[in-house]
C-alpha cells in the first residue's frame, strides 16, 4: 500500500536498509542502547533515561544516521509498572528517509536530562511533558507549565487524573471575579466497559441501584 | 550625568487581539520598539483532547481531529485514519484513496487561502481576504456536498471514506479548478510585487536551515529555508505516489519566501486535484472488512450478521491490536503526526498528537528577537498559526 | 409618524407605500423642522440597526464567524461591523470553546464593554461545553462566566445560522423597550 509497509516487509531480512540502520545505531550507541527493534517501519531503541541526551547527540551527528530532526517528544503513563513512565522521542532522518523512536523508562520522581541543548525543539516539548505528566527535566532553561491553567494542580495526562479534573470555574457576582470550585456534574461521563461481558459501566449514574452499593458511587 | 540603565518594558499582547490569530498571549520584553524577548503563553485553548481521546472509542475520537486544525479539517482526520489502518493492517480501496487525496488537497487550498489572506490583513491589505473567502465558500460547498458539514467533516474513516461522492460533484470541482487560477493571479497582482507587502515581509523572520531543523519546523516553513522535504513525496501515503506535482522550495527563509511557497503550493494542489478527478477509479469507498467498517444500509435490512456488525461497531467499536506506531501526514501547515499506543482494547491507550504549529509557536521567541514590534505580527502571520492544534 | 415599531407592524417593503411614508416624514421635517418619536423606541431602533460585534474568535466557530463577515454573507448589510476593541462594541460573539484559562480574560473583556451590551453564544462548546463537556480544562457553557442573550446551536453553526442568531438578537433588543439595560 505505501512505503512504510514495504519497509516493514523488507525489514525481516537482515540486508534491508532499515535493519542495517538499526545495527548501525546499536553500534554507535554501544553501552547506551539497551535493546532495539523494528516496528511498523520505524526503528525503536530502548535507552536508560540518563543517557538520552548523549544518544540523541550521537544519532544527530553521525554522518550515516543523521537523525537531524526531533519530530516529537512525549511520554506514556503505565501506572501499574514500577517505572511508570516511558519518555518517547521521535526522530527523523531526512538523508536516509527513516524514522527512529527512542524510548526511555523513568520512574515517578526520577529526572531526565534535558535535550534542549541538542535540539531547540525540545524546549516546549519538555515543558509540555512536565505539565502533562510531571516528569522533571534537569538542565532545562525554563521548565514552567505550558498548556494548563495558571495555578493548575496535578498532571492531567497521568492515568490517575480524572477526565473531568478537580476544579471548574464560574463567575461569582459577589466577589466580582472568576473563581475556582470543585467539579459538580449533573451527569457523570458515561464510560462503558466492553471488555468483560457482565459489567456494563465503570461509574454508575446514580439512582437506586447505585445507592445499594456505596463502593461504586464513591467516584 | 550618570549613565542610566533603562529597564526593558514588558508588554502584554493578547489574549484578545485581532492579529493574534486566535487566543495567543505574548509577553514581550521591549527595548523601545525592539523586541528583546518574546514569551508566548499558550494553552488558552487547551481542551484536553488527548485525555478525551483516551476515553472514547477509536471512531468516536475521529471528530476531535477535525477540531484541531479547524482550517483544514480533513487533513487531520487523514492522519488518524492512517494510524488506525496501519495498526489494523487494512487496505483502503483505490477510489477511497483518490477521494482522500482530492479532499486533502482541497483542505490545503482552504488552509492557504485563509492563511495568506489573513496574513495580508495583518500587514495591511484588506482586499485579498474578501476575494479569498469567496473561494473558500466554494470549497466549503464541496465539503458540504461530500459529507454534509461545511467544516467538521468526519468524512475520512478507518478503512476508507464514509460515503461515496454524489453525482456531478467531481464535475463541479473540475469546473472550479478552471476558475481558481484567475484568483491566484489576482491575489498575486495585489501582493507579490506590492511595495508595502514586500517591505513588511522581505528579510523579516529569517530562519536558517540549521535552525529550522533544530526548531522542529516542517512544511512550508521548513521548505522556505531551502530544505526539500515533503512527506507527500518522500514518504507517500495513499495515492500520492501516483500524482505528478512539484514541491516549491524557498531560498531566503523569510516571511516572503513562506508566502511565495504557499501561493505555489496552491497551484500544485490544483494540479493534484485535476489528476485525482481525471484518474478517479470506480469501485467501493470502504474496505469490506465489517469488523472495522460499517455495512451498507440495504444490507442491514436483509442480513442478521450485518445488523450485528453495525450494532457492535457503533457501541463497542473495533479493537486495535497492541502496539505503538507513529504515523505522519503532510498537513498544510507541516508534519501532522499521531503517536498511537494501543493496548488491544477498543479505546486508544495513549494518543499523542504532533501538531506542526506547536513547534512554530515555540520558534516565535527565536524569530522575533531583534525585530520591531510590528514585525512580530508579520512573523506570526507567516508561520501559519492555528490554536486548535497548538493547544489541543 | 416617525419611527416604526416592528413589533406592532411588519416592515414595509420598498414601493409606493414606503415612499409615501418617507415623503410624509420629509414633509414634516421641511414644514416643522422636527419629527416626533418615542425616545426609547428610537434608541432601540438605532441600537439594533448598528450592532457592532467584537472579534472574539476562540476556536473553530471563529472561522464561520469570519465567513459570515466576509464577502458572501456580508454582515455589513445589517450594520454590523466587527470591532477589534471591546470599548467600541456592543455585542460579544463567544465563538468557540471557552477554557478555564481563557475565562478570566473573557470576563475582563466583557467588563470593558460599555452598556448596553449583549452576548451571543455561538456553537455547542460555548453553549454548554459540547464535544468537550467532560474535559478537565473546558468551561461547561460560557453562561457560567457572562450572561448570554442568544444561543446559536451547531458545531460549528454555519455562517447563515450565526446571522439568523444576530437577527434574533435584533428582535430581542427591539422588544426590550428600555433606554438603559440594567
Amino acid at each position: 500500500m505505501n512505503e512504510n509497509d514495504l519497509i516493514n516487509e523488507a525489514g525481516s531480512t537482515s540486508e534491508s536498509p532499515l535493519q542495517l540502520m538499526a545495527d548501525h545505531l546499536r553500534e554507535i550507541g554501544q553501552g547506551i542502547v539497551l535493546s532495539s527493534g523494528i516496528v511498523h517501519g520505524e526503528i525503536e531503541l530502548q535507552v536508560s533515561a540518563g543517557a538520552v541526551a548523549q544518544l540523541l547527540l550521537l544519532v544527530r551527528d553521525d554522518r550515516q544516521a543523521a537523525f537531524t530532526q526531533l519530530i516529537d517528544l512525549t511520554a506514556v503513563d503505565y501506572p501499574e509498572r514500577k517505572d511508570r513512565f516511558d519518555v518517547v522521542y521521535q526522530m527523523l532522518s531526512m538523508s536516509s528517509n527513516m524514522r527512529l523512536r527512542i524510548v526511555a523508562t523513568v520512574s515517578e520522581g526520577q529526572t531526565v536530562p534535558s535535550v534542549t541543548g541538542v535540539f531547540m525543539a525540545a524546549n516546549w516539548a519538555e515543558r509540555e511533558v512536565w505539565d502533562m505528566f510531571g516528569i522533571f527535566f534537569s538542565g532545562h532553561p525554563d521548565l514552567r507549565r505550558l498548556l494548563t491553567d495558571y495555578g493548575f494542580e496535578g498532571h492531567p495526562l497521568r492515568k490517575d487524573f480524572p477526565l473531568t479534573g478537580h476544579v471548574e470555574v464560574r463567575y461569582d457576582d459577589t466577589q466580582r471575579r472568576v473563581i475556582n470550585e470543585p467539579v459538580h456534574l449533573v451527569q457523570e461521563f458515561r464510560d462503558f466497559d466492553f471488555l468483560s461481558p457482565w459489567e456494563g459501566m465503570h461509574n454508575e449514574l446514580g439512582g437506586n441501584a447505585a445507592k445499594a452499593d456505596p463502593d461504586k458511587t464513591a467516584k | 550625568m550618570a549613565e542610566m540603565q533603562i529597564k526593558p518594558i514588558t508588554m502584554n499582547f493578547g489574549p484578545q487581539h485581532p492579529a493574534a490569530h486566535g487566543v495567543l498571549r505574548l509577553v514581550l520584553e521591549m527595548d523601545g520598539e525592539v523586541i528583546e524577548r518574546a514569551d508566548p503563553h499558550i494553552g488558552l485553548l487547551h481542551r484536553g483532547t488527548e485525555k478525551l481521546i483516551e476515553h472514547k472509542t477509536y471512531l468516536q475520537a475521529l471528530p476531535y481531529f477535525d477540531r484541531l486544525d479547524y482550517v483544514s479539517p480533513m487533513n487531520q482526520e487523514h492522519a488518524w485514519a492512517l494510524a488506525i489502518e496501519k495498526a489494523l493492517g487494512i487496505e483502503v480501496p483505490r477510489r477511497a484513496q483518490y477521494i482522500r487525496v482530492l479532499y486533502c488537497e482541497i483542505g490545503r487550498i482552504l488552509n492557504h487561502l485563509l492563511n495568506l489572506t489573513t496574513f495580508a490583513i495583518d500587514v495591511g491589505a484588506m482586499t485579498p481576504l474578501l476575494w479569498g473567502f469567496e473561494e473558500r465558500e466554494h470549497l466549503m460547498g464541496f465539503y458540504e456536498r461530500a459529507c454534509g458539514a461545511r467544516l467538521h467533516a468526519a468524512y475520512f474513516r478507518p478503512g476508507g471514506v464514509h460515503q461515496d461522492l454524489p453525482d456531478d460533484l467531481l464535475r463541479d470541482i473540475n469546473n472550479w479548478t478552471k476558475t481558481f487560477p484567475a484568483f491566484i493571479q489576482d491575489m498575486e497582482t495585489l501582493l507579490s510585487e506590492n511595495r508595502i507587502f514586500k517591505q513588511r515581509t522581505v528579510d523579516i523572520g529569517v530562519i536558517s536551515e540549521e535552525d529550522a531543523l533544530s526548531l522542529g519546523m516542517t512544511g512550508p516553513c521548513l521548505r522556505g529555508s531551502g530544505v526539500a522535504w515533503d512527506l507527500r513525496k518522500n514518504q507517500p501515503y495513499d495515492a500520492y505516489d501516483e500524482m505528478d506535482f512539484d514541491i516549491p522550495i524557498g531560498k531566503t527563509g523569510d516571511c516572503y519566501a513562506r508566502y511565495l511557497i504557499r501561493v505555489e503550493e496552491m497551484r500544485q494542489s490544483l494540479r493534484i486535484i485535476e489528476q485525482a478527478i481525471a484518474n478517479m477509479p470506480s469501485g467501493p469507498v470502504m474496505a469490506p472488512d465489517h469488523k472495522v467498517t460499517p455495512p451498507q444500509r440495504g444490507e442491514m435490512k436483509q442480513s442478521m450478521e450485518a445488523l450485528i456488525h453495525h450494532f457492535k461497531l457503533y457501541t463497542e467499536g473495533f479493537h486495535v491490536p497492541e502496539g505503538e506506531s507513529y504515523t505522519a501526514v503532510e498537513a498544510p501547515k507541516g508534519e501532522f503526526g499521531v503517536f498511537l499506543v494501543s493496548d488491544g482494547t477498543n479505546k486508544p491507550y495513549r494518543c499523542k498528537i504532533r501538531a506542526p504549529g506547536f513547534y512554530f509557536m515555540a520558534a516565535v521567541d527565536h524569530l522575533s528577537r531583534g525585530h520591531m514590534l510590528a514585525d512580530s505580527v508579520a512573523i506570526i502571520g507567516s508561520l501559519d498559526i492555528v490554536f486548535g492544534e497548538i493547544d489541543r | 409618524m416617525g419611527v416604526m415599531d416592528p413589533s406592532l407592524a411588519p416592515p414595509i417593503p420598498p414601493g409606493a407605500d414606503q415612499d409615501a411614508i418617507l415623503r410624509a416624514v420629509g414633509d414634516e421635517i421641511t414644514n416643522r423642522g422636527f419629527v416626533i418619536a418615542k425616545a426609547d423606541k428610537l434608541f432601540n431602533w438605532a441600537r439594533s440597526g448598528s450592532l457592532w460585534p467584537m472579534t472574539f474568535g476562540l476556536a473553530c466557530c471563529a472561522v464561520e464567524m469570519m465567513h459570515s463577515a466576509a464577502s458572501r454573507y456580508d454582515m455589513d448589510r445589517y450594520g454590523m461591523l466587527f470591532r477589534p476593541s471591546p470599548r467600541q462594541s456592543d455585542v460579544m460573539i463567544v465563538a468557540g470553546t471557552l477554557t478555564n484559562k481563557m475565562a478570566p480574560a473573557l470576563r475582563r473583556v466583557y467588563d470593558q464593554m460599555p452598556e448596553p451590551r449583549w452576548v451571543l453564544s455561538m456553537g455547542s462548546c460555548a453553549n454548554g461545553g459540547g464535544y468537550y463537556h467532560y474535559s478537565y480544562a473546558v468551561v461547561r457553557g460560557c453562561d457560567r462566566i457572562v450572561p448570554v442573550d442568544v444561543y446559536v446551536p451547531g458545531c460549528p453553526p454555519t455562517a447563515e445560522a450565526l446571522i439568523y442568531g444576530l437577527l434574533q438578537l435584533q428582535k430581542k433588543i427591539r422588544r426590550t423597550a428600555t433606554i438603559a439595560r440594567s
